[in-house]
């Protein structure tokens, strides 16, 4: 009996082997997959406006009116907030969760990068580019009621932006030739701050938060080591004194962040109510971009940034889902390579970049050959699943300062083999590279262990070099210690690394442009070398960045930048790869979503509100206004 | 000795389990020359290939003999989708103990011949690609070899410092006895998958893969000594006054050479049993740490640092293919578990090894 | 009284431990070439002077030794110090800390509760095909690696939307009545408790099966048996109970052990426990917050074994206490 069930057991298995192996080859019938976009144009508002209602100036905003009520659910990656104290904060999350409480005097024109009045109703610059004018909005208080006035502002920049507590960052970034910029109280509504030279980065300062006077100035006074924990995350909610659209209700722990609205919020709609729509706003905090995915696959979250192949997917799945797709183009992300151009010697006596390395890498031709050799096309193909752009450029692909007259190439390893041949590096039969010097042409290149994308556009990069006959040892290290080794040890031959610059203002990449930056990563420059000399386009950079910031008109600025970008692009000191695309998907309830590449899609929270079914809060909205 | 293979063979599922091992170990041992491909072999064309589609049918019918098409990958702007089409232009028939890429087999004999190849034009993915066009069934082979080995590796390496310590501090008892524990106490007392990550972080980067995969089974063997040199100080302790011990030392033989010599062996039976119950969960340790990006790295495969990949949703809806290391982990283990189950029950049933 | 000198004695001997481990902990992390700063400084908009001030805030700037003496000084003193992030190390503790226990605390008493009938059952049919499948069922459980088991059952989760996918706490928890969430948190650790359930059942159910095969084959019950009692009686009066003791003083062991295992889950799950906290805190080598963590854990255990140990000095009398 037994045996007769193993024999019909294994005639069963040989057949299933037979029939896997047996496969008809049937022409695939052409199935075009019918894609209905549904491509929505937006219509952007208006500007908004600031319009006076018994004393108070408000700001009006130019969108659709629509109900009050709801949650949004959006996520923030990583641990969470650290603080909510928005002088305090490190990261950006940090920064995010606080500033979502404080809102600055002005902002950024989602559109037109700009900036335009947000706290301040309107603001002026002098002629000769130093004096700053704001003025403020009357009858607008804190959520405690307290009024806002110049007070508050005056108190912000003098006693804790420019006093030096907390994160000292917009301070560091606003010194010119070791003076500060002044800030000065004309009345109770007006506020003018003094820069000691033109300079045009300031602007972009004053979004910074403004700080309730009445709650911030007892902290001031009891010291720095006190403000550094003051407003930390274990501040109960209640005792927050806000400004913005949104106000701290709850935060748990490694979980999530909750708002509620502020209900004396200045921004009102074309009805006069007072925003934002919105009852309640949640972050969700989440490890990683998979669990990320996971939840707003669960409904879990009402939005979320797509990478790769999840774009795909969510585009197939959108014709019949309850989300949209949009694509705000490349971000503000680069992706680069970089060769080690240090030809300094440590405090042992010993070079940190071994010279007949030092010789490769500081040959202009031998960057271009590496150069050529990155195959920018498939890296976007494969590793981004096409969703990024090719990038050649130091600034990122959606910058208002982006020189456009640098053009893109492909791969060449024909003209990267002429290039080498050029500077006499040449090949055995074998087809290894060897440099004049009858070295063999041999580097590390490192990048970050644990990032998926990264490791594999290393692997693609080693196999293309290794093409040209280099031989390159890849090694995907933590990224702490990649870190130490590129700003402390110095100790490194070519990285992979990644740079989210800002697309409004480039002076904010000086810490890596400058040669003298904290983040100069291809030439990084320790204390004790500080003033060792520069290459010559080093210096032609570090030019174009002190020109850029002292000029006032755009123009001008943009011709210092297009500069330094046209200088990079020459050098090759970052040899850039390609810059990702932001592909967000939201869920259609939400209404008065305007996407735009410099504001992305929350920029207006207390515009956006809830509609379930178009029909029914249409019908709503156009009786509420008959009533009217 | 004897008596375990015989136990072993009798049950049925430890003799499934040892086969299923005795394969793996064999393609494991012939890669090169199972894979039709090298590990680093890859087509940037192809990344997330899905597996190659063989034919024995062709399309007029008619009984072929077996071959397999190209696929073309194209990038849909609409959709932004990238699909994958078979190019019918094109055949390529498979080709059975012929010339490929070249290998060394073992690292040492260079020669050409793999199981099954196609002409250097076509590409045989067996399990489909990875995101850099690697083909993954040759990286499941090549990956299982350090995947497979690294836990032996680790045993050997803590298991002569375990027995040692053990024997040296059950058998000098006393003060030594007491320093000796207290340090291996306090080893045991960090939590270990925390001490693995700390001790794998501080790697040195710039090390080859040999010299990783070196230290890492030296990491994993410091994890696990201390365990098990307490055991074998508690069974030393036992044994020492036995009258051959006794005897031992009447006849004046070294103190060192009593531990090796008399002591360490009467543990045989403990060992054996905790060696094969200790394999699987260096395997999985391996694929955790590999999990974080701290094990394996790339470009080199391992089990571990293959399934890293299927951690993405899509891929595991999309590419399901990828998930055949976490498969393949799952066997193995499985099988080292059946394995040492019945091992423990054959010599030592009132074990209290886990 | 004489357990309370015991109790004492054993606590003294403690000390030592913790001191080697934590000499053992902190050398080896800060060994490593990872910089807690790694991440400020790659931050384009973070000044130089911030970075100075958090090098020494952090006494990076110092030697190893004198590192380790402001450390051990501060935590006798009940100063677990600051992350690299500036927040307060305890109260990052003890947010998560209830989190781990309640975690901790439903697989252990769910592990018991299954592995221990288990156990008993395999060793009372000891080698009749019920056991061999129990065993070779619990070893599928073991087998498979935790975190791949973990992300399996995320995509089952969303799939099939009956649990939510990872988290502790739905967002609108604090507006809940309180049955409301009890179920809530239920509904949120169903899936983690699953994977360490699984994960720690085989280890429990072999080790009570070998517990009772040992007291099975013991005189004692020889003699019962002899003495033509019921079997049912003998097993369960006689045998179980000394088959168990030795269980508890494995309590101590798996409750550290779950510290260890469950980081993989918690990291995948997105569970606010410990686990990942340390895992996160490791691979940032944030100093501060890995050395508590380290230490937290390290006294978890000795504390599980002592408590384990009083437990058994408690109900076996037959255990004088040794000096």
């Amino acid at each position: 009996m037994k045996r007769v069930m193993y024999v019909i057991l294994i005639l069963v298995l040989v057949l299933g082997l037979l029939k896997a192996c047996i496969r008809r080859d049937i022409p695939d019938t052409n199935t075009e997959k019918a894609v209905t976009t549904r491509e929505q144009k937006i219509i952007f508002p208006e500007d908004r406006k600031t319009v006076t209602i018994k004393g108070a100036d408000y700001l009006e905003s130019q969108a659709p009116i629509g109900k009050f009520g709801g949650t949004f659910t959006a996520s923030t990656i990583g641990e969470g907030p650290k603080t909510f104290n928005p002088f305090n904060s490190k990261d950006n999350i940090s920064s995010a969760m606080s500033e979502i409480m404080y809102d600055g005097l002005l902002t950024t024109h989602p559109v037109t990068g700009q900036p335009i009045p947000k706290l301040a109703k309107s603001f002026s610059i002098s002629e000769n580019g130093k004096e700053y004018t704001i003025n403020l909005r009357h009858g607008i208080k804190w959520s405690d009621g307290k009024p806002i006035t110049a007070d508050d502002v005056v108190f912000t920049w003098r006693d804790i932006i420019l006093a030096g507590l907390g994160n000292t960052s917009i301070r560091d970034s606003i010194v010119i030739d070791g003076k500060l910029p002044t800030v000065h109280k004309i009345d109770d509504y007006t506020v003018k701050f003094v820069t000691p030279e033109p300079f045009a980065p300031f602007i972009r300062m004053l979004s910074s938060p403004i700080a309730p006077k009445h709650i911030f100035e007892p902290a001031v006074k009891k010291g720095a080591q006190y403000f550094e924990t003051f407003l930390s995350t274990n501040t109960k909610p209640k005792d927050l004194v806000i400004s913005g659209a949104f106000k701290l209700k709850e935060y748990v722990p490694a979980q999530r962040v909750v708002y509620e609205r502020n209900p004396n919020y200045y921004i009102i709609n074309k009805n006069g109510d007072k925003l934002p729509y919105l009852d309640r706003l949640v972050y969700l905090i989440v490890g990683d971009l998979n669990n990320e995915v996971l939840k707003f696959e669960a409904k879990e979250l009402d939005t979320i940034n797509l990478q790769g192949s999840k774009v795909a997917r969510y585009k197939a799945m959108e014709p019949h889902s309850d989300f949209t797709i949009h694509n705000l183009g490349p971000n503000t992300g680069t992706i680069y390579l970089a060769m080690n151009l240090n030809n300094r010697k440590n405090n042992d006596g010993k070079f940190y970049v071994p010279p007949k390395k030092q010789a490769w890498f500081n040959d202009i031709n031998f960057r271009k050959a590496v150069d050529y050799a990155v195959d920018r096309k498939n890296i976007v193909l494969n590793i981004a699943n096409g969703i990024g752009e090719p990038l050649f450029t130091a600034e990122s692909l959606n910058s208002i300062f982006l020189n456009t007259n640098l053009k893109p190439y492909d791969k060449d390893l024909n003209k990267s083999r002429e290039l080498l041949k050029k500077s006499g590096f040449y090949w055995d039969k074998q087809g290894r590279l060897y440099d004049k010097f009858n070295n063999r042409v041999e580097f590390d290149m490192l990048t970050n262990a644990g990032n998926t994308e990264r490791e594999a556009i290393g692997v693609m990069i080693k196999q293309d070099l290794e093409d040209l006959g280099m031989k390159v040892n890849f090694k995907p290290i933590e990224f702490n210690s990649l870190v130490n080794k590129l700003v402390n040890t110095l100790h490194w031959d070519m990285v992979i690394m990644g740079f989210t610059g800002s697309p409004l203002e480039p002076n904010g990449g000086k810490n890596v442009m400058m040669s003298d930056g904290t983040l100069h990563v291809y030439n990084m420059r320790l204390e004790k070398d500080k003033n060792s000399p520069r290459y010559d386009f080093e210096k032609k950079i570090d030019e174009m960045f002190i020109k850029g910031a002292l000029a006032t008109k755009f123009e001008d600025r943009k011709k210092y930048y297009d500069e330094y970008q046209k200088i990079i692009y020459d050098e090759k000191p970052f040899v850039y790869i390609y810059s990702p695309t932001v592909i967000v998907a939201i869920r259609d309830k939400f209404k008065n979503i305007f996407p735009t590449s410099l504001g992305g899609v929350t920029y207006n929270i207390e515009e956006i509100y809830i509609c379930e079914s178009p029909e029914k809060c249409y019908s709503e909205l156009i009786s509420e206004s008959k009533n009217q | 000795m004897k008596e375990v293979l015989r136990q072993l063979l009798k049950d049925k599922f430890a003799r499934l389990a040892l086969i299923v091992l005795g394969l793996i170990y064999l393609a494991l041992f012939f890669a090169d020359f199972l894979a039709p491909y090298t590990k680093d072999f890859s087509d940037r064309t192809m990344a997330y290939v899905p597996p190659s589609k063989i034919f024995t049918i062709d399309e007029n019918g008619k009984f072929s003999r077996p071959y397999t098409y190209n696929y073309i990958r194209e990038f849909d702007q609409n959709t932004l989708e990238m699909t994958y089409k078979l190019d019918r232009s094109q055949k390529y028939y498979l080709k059975f103990f012929s010339q490929g890429q070249p290998y060394k087999f073992l690292g040492l004999i260079p020669m050409k011949r793999h199981l099954v190849t196609v002409a250097p034009e076509g590409r045989l993915f067996l399990l489909g690609t990875d995101i850099n066009g690697r083909d993954v069934f040759s990286r499941l082979l090549f990956g299982g070899r350090i995947s497979m080995t690294i836990g032996f590796l680790a045993l050997f390496v803590l298991f002569p410092i375990g027995l040692l310590y053990g024997g040296i501090s059950g058998y000098l008892g006393g003060k030594v006895d007491t320093v000796m524990m207290r340090f291996a106490e306090a080893v045991m007392s960090v939590p270990s998958f925390y001490l693995l990550i700390i001790l794998a972080s501080i790697l040195p980067s710039g090390m080859t893969s040999i010299q990783r995969f070196i230290l890492i089974v030296v990491i994993l063997a410091l994890i696990g000594w201390a365990s098990f040199a307490r055991v074998v100080r508690g069974m030393v302790l036992s044994i020492k006054n036995q009258e051959f011990v006794q005897a031992a030392k009447s006849i004046g033989q070294s103190r060192l050479g009593i531990i090796v010599k008399h002591i360490l062996p009467q543990t045989t039976s403990f060992v054996i049993v905790a060696m094969t119950l200790s394999v699987p969960s260096y395997i999985l340790s391996e694929s955790g740490l590999s999990f974080l990006g701290l094990g394996i790295q790339q470009p080199d495969a391992s089990w571990g640092n293959m399934l890293k990949e299927a951690q993405e949703f899509t891929n595991i809806i999309y590419r399901p293919w990828l998930l055949t290391p976490g498969f393949l982990i799952f066997v193995a283990v499985l099988a080292f578990n059946l394995i040492g189950d019945t091992i423990r029950d054959v010599l030592d049933p009132k074990s209290r090894v886990r | 009284m004489e357990i309370l000198k015991y109790i004492f004695k054993r606590i003294l001997q403690t000390i030592p431990l913790l001191i080697i481990v934590s000499l053992i902990s902190f050398f080896i992390i800060r060994l490593s070439p990872v910089d807690p700063l790694a991440e400020l400084r790659l931050n384009p908009s973070v000044s130089k002077e911030t970075l100075e001030k958090e090098t020494q805030r952090l006494g990076l700037d110092k030697p190893i030794i004198i590192q380790y003496g402001k450390w051990a000084k501060s935590f006798i003193k009940g100063d677990l110090g600051i992350t690299s992030n500036g927040e307060q190390v305890s109260t990052k503790l003890k947010e998560r800390i209830p989190n781990t226990l309640l975690l901790t605390v439903v697989v252990i008493f769910l592990t018991w509760a299954a592995g221990i009938p288990l156990g008993i059952l395999a060793a009372l049919k000891w080698k009749t095909p019920f056991d061999r499948i129990l065993t070779v069922l619990t070893s599928v459980g073991m087998a498979i690696p935790s975190f791949f088991f973990a992300v399996l059952l995320l995509i089952f989760a969303v799939r099939t939307g009956w649990f939510p996918v990872g988290g502790l706490t739905s967002a609108n928890f604090a507006d809940m009545g309180f049955f409301s969430q009890v179920k809530d948190i239920a509904h949120h650790l169903f899936l983690p408790v699953i994977v360490l359930f699984t994960i720690s059942l085989a280890g429990l159910q072999r080790q009570m099966r070998a517990n009772m095969l040992d007291v099975l084959d013991s005189d004692y019950v020889k003699f019962a048996r002899a003495k033509g009692l019921n079997e049912f009686k003998v097993v369960y009066k006689h045998a179980l109970r000394n088959a168990v003791n030795p269980l508890i003083t494995l309590l101590g062991f798996e409750f550290a052990g779950l510290l260890s295992g469950a980081a993989l889950t918690e990291y995948v799950f997105q569970y606010p426990g410990l686990g990942r906290l340390i895992l996160e805190a490791v691979l940032k080598s944030d100093i501060n917050l890995v050395m508590a963590s380290l230490m937290m854990g390290a006294i978890m255990l000795i504390l599980g074994n002592l408590i384990a140990d009083i437990l058994l000095i408690i109900t076996d009398p037959r255990i004088r206490v040794k000096s």
